[in-house]
């Protein structure tokens, strides 16, 4: 009887050992691995926006396409954060010895989103200034393998936890208007 | 066996297998992150080199002189190893620790470019005392190199120089004949040496400018005058003080001794000059074909498998359109003089490289940075030989520039409305309250000092407008000659067509040239 009890114990800790740890340490993996996916991303769409200066739907359906290949479903925010200098002119005006301050009014991801949607199907373009500054952040929204099996052994369980988070942000270096 | 011993076992094996396999994919993470890290530095560095050289520039009275150029780009590769130095937590590594592993930076110009890079000095009689002697292996800036090609079909043998925007060169000989001249290549331009139209658009044929200005008397007390009456001649201001004209150098006043004349029809010039220069560059050199362009020192051909007439107005495109055949051939030759140049100065690295450095190679650039290469003031980084990790970083960057003095571009034009804004030219908001027409330059900020004063000021008072200068929400993205010519013909906005035509005319003519007699420009303005 009490042999049994241990056989069958035996059964379930081998295979704990023998599946779960090995599927938890791949799905580790597989999070390493996206989350390299989304950082290089999200790298390289902001400094291509900041290099051009253009932020269209193409690039960003391109980048949302680039991080969903990972699996997993994210939140992106994004954030243009834009520089007027007219407040900084009107003090320099009004005393030329002092440079006035730069001013940022920020515009936030539905904002972008409405300027970039296209519009009577005509694709549109956000044209940031040099000086302005772009900032992108990601977190995935899903909860991944990796989160489902540590939840289950070690509750860890919460709604804003995340494993996969990336954020890139930097001045725009080019005028995007123009021709 | 027993099950337990099975999983020990099986976690004897797995468990190793795992470790390796977590430490490499975080060594793969780690040298991509750092690569991604190392670019957006290098373009960080690359933007603070562009925006010294921005402010050096819009600063300086002198900025399209050529010491002066060379002042201002030596500095600007100052701060770019300095921001690298502080990007890459290396503060107080020198430049020369980090100059290893740039084999070198770009600057283009308007009519070619400088490469920063290492070269052997050469130098046959030496003063005593001098700071570099013959052989030395230095790094700095080499001779200026242009945009150029030569054409050699038995009578004409000319070598031409171009430019960021349809401005020419042409310096050799026709039919045995000398020649050298040089202009802008214009299509469309109609009407009468005293009335010009441009594109059906009649050109403002004398107009009084005004901007505020300060400066430093020669008894170092600071000056200035609003709406102060000036002409703007090959690069140079000349202010009128109530009949005294003067002009600025360093920030100091300098008195003029014959006066102006207070109403300048530099746009006027510009377009007759242009309409000149293109029907004499059509008449001795329409006959020119793209691969009549050979490099300038080796003679290989340029442009090899297409073949087409340059300066012809085949299918049915004038010569400044984007995609005329002089366009397509200008693009060529400039991306061919930069490639060139800079593989050889590449490679060239390597022999004054460490030994242990690795070979540095020439990155090959995509087509859309050609792009702004070809359409923009700009600088080129290269930095490789930095380890990270499992791999050598071998990166490159692109930064364009386009606040200058350099080159008027056509977007360089800004519109001033009566209600004391400025706006992008293609700015859809723009009403027909139009004030006039400057070059962007002119609305950033400008400082003068006396050593114990600083000042600021902005030669124009106008503040930038929200929908197209300082967010860009209602700017038309098209090409502006049509837009203009659109908004001429159709009646909507006259007035602005005849600004900013006559506005582009007017700063293009003002700029310095190197070909131009200051001695007859002058003249021109009396």
């Amino acid at each position: 009887m009490g042999d049994t009890l241990i056989t069958v114990i035996a059964i379930i800790l081998a295979a704990i050992l023998m599946f779960v740890f090995p599927l938890m340490t791949m799905s580790d993996r597989t999070d390493d691995v996206s989350q390299l996916t989304v950082e290089t991303a999200t790298t390289e769409f902001v400094d291509d926006v900041r290099t051009t200066g253009k932020l269209t739907m193409d690039k960003y359906s391109r980048f949302v396409e680039d991080i969903s290949s990972t699996g997993n479903t994210y939140d992106v925010e994004m954030e243009a954060q834009i520089l007027d200098e007219n407040p900084g002119k009107k003090t320099t005006q009004a005393e030329p010895t002092k440079i006035g301050e730069n001013v940022y009014y920020t515009m936030y991801t539905s904002q972008i989103m409405d300027s970039i949607n296209p519009e009577n199907g005509q694709t549109r373009t956000l044209a940031l200034k040099e000086g302005d500054i772009f900032s992108v952040n990601v977190k995935n929204t899903n909860t991944t393998l990796s989160q489902q099996l540590k939840n289950f052994f070690y509750s860890v369980t919460g709604n804003d936890t995340y494993t996969i988070a990336a954020e890139h942000a930097g001045i725009v270096t080019a005028n995007g208007a123009g021709n | 066996m027993k099950y337990q011993s099975l999983a020990v076992i099986f976690i004897i094996i797995i468990l190793p297998i795992s470790m390796i396999l977590t430490s490499y994919v975080q060594n793969q993470v780690k040298t991509l992150e750092l690569q991604t890290s190392y670019d957006t530095k290098l373009t960080n560095a690359t933007y603070d080199a562009l925006k010294a050289y921005q402010l050096n520039a819009i600063n300086s009275s002198t900025s399209d002189l050529a010491n002066s150029k060379l002042r201002d780009i030596e500095a600007s590769v100052n701060t770019f190893f300095n921001s690298m130095a502080t990007h890459f937590n290396m503060d107080g590594y020198n430049k020369e620790i980090l100059q290893e592993y740039v084999p070198a930076l770009v600057y283009t110009m308007y009519d070619g470019f400088y490469i920063y890079s290492p070269f052997t000095n050469t130098l046959e009689e030496a003063d005593e005392g001098a700071t570099y002697s013959n052989g030395d292996e230095i790094y700095g800036l080499k001779p200026y190199i242009f945009y150029s090609a030569r054409y050699n079909t038995g009578i004409i043998d000319v070598v031409i120089t171009y430019s960021l925007d349809n401005y020419i060169t042409v310096q050799g000989t026709i039919n045995g004949a000398p020649v050298n001249k040089s202009g802008y290549l214009l299509d469309n331009i109609g009407g009468t040496t005293t009335a010009r139209t441009y594109r059906g658009v009649p050109i403002k044929s004398s107009e009084v400018l005004v901007e505020d200005v300060r400066y430093t008397n020669s008894d170092g007390t600071l000056g200035s005058i609003n709406d102060c009456t000036y002409i703007k001649v090959n690069g140079v201001k000349y202010y009128n003080d109530n009949g005294t004209w003067f002009s600025i150098l360093n920030g100091e006043r300098y008195n003029q001794g014959s006066s102006f004349s207070e109403t300048n029809s530099a746009a006027l010039m510009y377009y007759n000059d242009s309409y000149e220069f293109t029907s004499w560059v059509r008449d001795n050199l329409g006959g020119l074909m793209s691969h009549d362009a050979v490099d300038t020192i080796t003679g290989e051909r340029i442009e090899e498998t297409v073949d087409y007439n340059i300066f012809s107005t085949d299918r049915n495109k004038s010569i400044e359109d984007t995609d005329s055949n002089f366009n397509e051939h200008r693009r060529a030759i400039i991306k061919y003089s930069i490639q060139k140049n800079l593989s050889i100065a590449i490679a060239n690295y390597n022999n004054y490289a460490n030994a242990e450095s690795p070979n540095f190679q020439m990155p090959e650039l995509k087509e859309d940075e050609w792009d702004k290469i070809i359409n923009n003031i700009s600088i080129i980084s290269f930095m490789q030989g930095l380890s990270i990790g499992g791999k050598i970083y071998n990166g490159y960057t692109i930064v364009t520039n386009t606040d200058n003095e350099e080159v008027v571009a056509l977007d360089s034009i800004y519109i001033r409305t009566t209600d004391n804004q400025y706006h992008k030219a293609t700015d859809t908001d723009i009403g027909t309250n139009i004030a006039g027409a400057n070059l962007n330059v002119d609305f950033e900020r400008k400082t003068v000092t006396n050593g114990q004063t600083t000042q600021y000021y902005y030669p124009h008072e106008e503040l930038g407008c929200y929908s197209s200068i300082v967010g860009q929400t209602k700017v038309e993205v098209t090409d502006i000659n049509d837009y203009m010519e659109e908004k001429y013909s159709s009646a909507q906005n006259r007035n602005l067509a005849i600004e900013y035509f006559t506005a582009l005319g007017r700063e293009r003519y003002g700029m310095y040239r190197t070909n131009n007699n200051p001695d007859v420009e002058v003249e021109k303005f009396r």
